[in-house]
């Protein structure tokens, strides 16, 4: 069933190379050295992202269109969004809201990785304990956290918070020709977060929406990290209340509000109470 | 708050034998179903023996066209029905000989019962509470302990049992609940559901609203219109995340429908883009597109998210052979299996209670008749599933 898709993905992109990277439910992530408008690239570093949204057999073709033209104009509209907000996501650079394309920068950049893969590295290489591991740790915890913090200020929730689906990259401003960065340095103290895949994204002023997205990723911190779990949750929310506070007094009252929320959801779990 | 006794013995059965026999009364909405189950203990031939359906029968209170069921009437209709469907489950069963011992089969006697199984909730709290009534009081007659069961449990632990499904993500789908459901760490986790009304509710509300029969089942006669729909009209779309939200599309699938049996209006409403008249069957068959297509998205997201390529579809929509089509169309690309049952275990019935309750039975969890109270709220997520491993 992949490679029919895989050909299809071909076929809307005119036979550039393409490596899958991942494969969800809704859509499938390639990377391409190509860009859709510049001429060839003198490497074949894979510097573009394309998800593709292949069409379900299952569902009435009308209606399938119309899901995927919607659901990839409104993931490139919030990542435009995040572009003028200077949050750190993919950039759009191409959008085939018919056949469900959407091309972006590969935002990770060739030395980028999940955070996932990333604690998983640290956990193994440093001591438990150890000074190193937690000043790491910690620094890039607290900017998750206040990434979180940014996009919710701004109104914008993710929707599907996971360790997989924030990157890390080394800080653009450390990446300068003079200090060249060694690949794949997890221990690097320049890092900084991106979040990646806005497909269930949504604009909402709802603290509880916030709070649910928190909570969201509490549980995938948990499900992902057993071990340290619990420290990683204090600093992500550590980073993510500082990053309110910084807005002063209206940050704080909003602040407040999305906490009282979020001990509500996590009594109740991210479902409807049916209680009473 | 539901309140079970836990012992750490495990009960044995009865003496010189190897199986357990267990009565389960159901009664959550209009169908009021009595089953007897009987299960082997394991042995060195047959280490996971099937459980046998010794007697599974059911009647529904069926409501005029236009017409829901109300819960005062339908536990009238229960209090009615359940002493004679009790008697006609013992009267049916037949008690095979090479388990009894005896000569030929006979049919099932009251003291061959371990245990009395009824559903706990969830579901309407007036029918509940009459089957409730009627499981204590021949608890106290003929002497045997209570198990209350989530209703949920039930419908999940007899897909599995008839199936052979290992372990799948579960869609259960029916007049009262929309979940995907995927089992972890001893709880049957809920990872999306509806956040409104049930799908079954839509479509049962829907069918009263085009004023169609609701004998055997809404569900089933909007099936059957939706076979002879040609258009297909665009209605809402609403998954939002891994839940689904549905009081938005039966609102303006019932304004489409009042609009084309009102003669006098002039709507655009009343005809497709092409510009043909819509039919009532073709509502069906939207609606049906429409709702299934959810169902089939967030069930495909849950299995991607737990890593299964297992399906198994139980609860009334579960009937629904255009879903089992959608779903298997899906489960197929993913080379998963899909699992389904028929009617007789799909729609609410007796046995599934009596399987579920004896699991737990087995595990040395029984109601006390103190604690046997109904409630209309139960969470699936709620029960401590003892008889699985992690």
């Amino acid at each position: 069933m992949a490679e029919n898709i895989i050909k299809q993905a071909h076929a809307y992109t005119a036979n550039i190379p393409l490596a899958l990277i991942s494969q969800g439910a809704e859509a499938l992530v390639f990377t391409s050295p190509v860009h859709p408008y510049l001429p060839s690239p003198p490497t074949c570093a894979p510097d573009y992202i394309l998800k593709y949204r292949p069409p379900k057999p299952y569902r009435h073709p009308v209606l399938d269109a119309q899901l995927t033209k919607h659901r990839t104009l409104s993931e490139a509209r919030l990542l435009h969004k995040l572009a003028l907000l200077d949050i750190p996501a993919p950039r759009v650079i191409h959008v085939n809201p018919k056949h469900g394309l959407l091309w972006m920068n590969n935002v990770a950049g060739p030395h980028g990785f999940s955070v996932k893969q990333w604690v998983w590295d640290i956990e193994l290489a440093t001591a438990p304990n150890s000074a190193l591991r937690e000043s790491v740790m910690k620094a890039n915890m607290l900017q998750i956290g206040a990434l979180i913090a940014k996009l919710h200020l701004n109104d914008i929730v993710h929707g599907d918070l996971t360790t997989s689906n924030i990157m890390i990259r080394p800080k653009m401003a450390a990446a300068d020709a003079s200090v060249p960065v060694p690949p794949h340095n997890i221990l690097n103290p320049n890092l900084e977060p991106v979040l990646i895949d806005f497909g269930l994204g949504s604009h909402s002023a709802l603290a509880e929406d916030k709070a649910v997205d928190i909570y969201v990723l509490e549980r995938a911190v948990e499900s992902t990290h057993p071990v340290n779990s619990e420290t990683y949750k204090t600093w992500l929310l550590d980073g993510y209340v500082q990053e309110y506070e910084r807005g002063g007094k209206g940050g704080k009252i909003r602040i407040k509000e999305v906490l009282r929320k979020l001990d509500e959801v996590r009594q109740r779990g991210r479902k409807r109470s049916m209680v009473g | 708050m539901i309140c079970y006794d836990i012992s750490d013995k495990f009960p044995a059965p009865q003496e010189g034998r190897n199986y357990f026999v267990a009565i389960g009364l159901e009664g959550s909405a209009n169908k009021l179903g009595v089953g007897i189950m009987l299960q082997q203990l394991p042995t060195k031939h047959t280490p996971v023996p099937r459980a046998q359906v010794l007697c599974n029968i059911r009647d529904t209170y069926i409501t005029p066209p236009g017409e829901g069921f109300l819960p005062r009437d339908t536990a009238r209709h229960h209090r009615n029905w359940v002493v004679r469907l009790i008697k006609r489950s013992l009267e049916e069963s037949v008690l095979p000989a090479k388990m009894s011992g005896e000569v030929e089969n006979r049919p099932i006697r009251v003291n061959d019962i371990d245990c009395i199984c009824f559903t706990q909730g969830p579901g309407m709290g007036a029918p509940l509470q009459s089957v409730v009534l009627a499981a204590r009081a021949i608890s106290l007659m003929w002497k045997k302990p209570l198990v209350g069961v989530n209703h949920c449990i039930g419908h999940i632990e007899m897909g599995r049992e008839i199936t052979g499904a290992l372990n799948p993500v579960v869609l259960y789908v029916s007049g009262g609940n929309t979940q995907v459901i995927a089992y972890s760490h001893q709880r049957y986790r809920i990872f999306g559901e509806t956040l409104d009304i049930a799908v079954g509710n839509c479509l049962d509300r829907f069918a009263r609203t085009l004023k169609i029969p609701n004998y055997p089942s809404p569900g089933y006669n909007i099936e059957q219109l939706a076979k002879n729909g040609k258009n297909f009209v665009e209605l809402p779309y609403t998954v939002k995340g891994m839940d689904l939200s549905m009081s938005g599309i039966l609102a303006y699938v019932d304004n489409l429908a009042n609009e084309i049996f009102n003669e006098k209006s002039n709507s655009k409403l009343k005809y497709t883009t092409t510009g043909q008249k819509i039919t009532p069957e073709d509502l069906c068959y939207s609606l049906q597109e429409t709702i299934f297509a959810m169902l089939v998205e967030i069930t495909e997201r849950a299995m991607a998210h737990v890593n299964t390529n297992q399906v198994l579809i139980v609860g009334g929509v579960g009937c629904n052979e255009r879903l089992q089509e959608m779903m298997k169309t899906m489960v197929v690309d993913r080379q998963g299996e899909i699992f389904a049952t028929d009617e007789s275990f799909c729609i609410d019935n007796g046995i599934m209670i009596a399987q579920a309750g004896l699991l737990s039975y087995r595990e040395g969890i029984t109601t006390n008749i103190k604690s046997s109270v109904c409630t209309q709220r139960f969470r699936t997520d709620e029960v401590f599933i003892k008889w699985r491993t992690n």
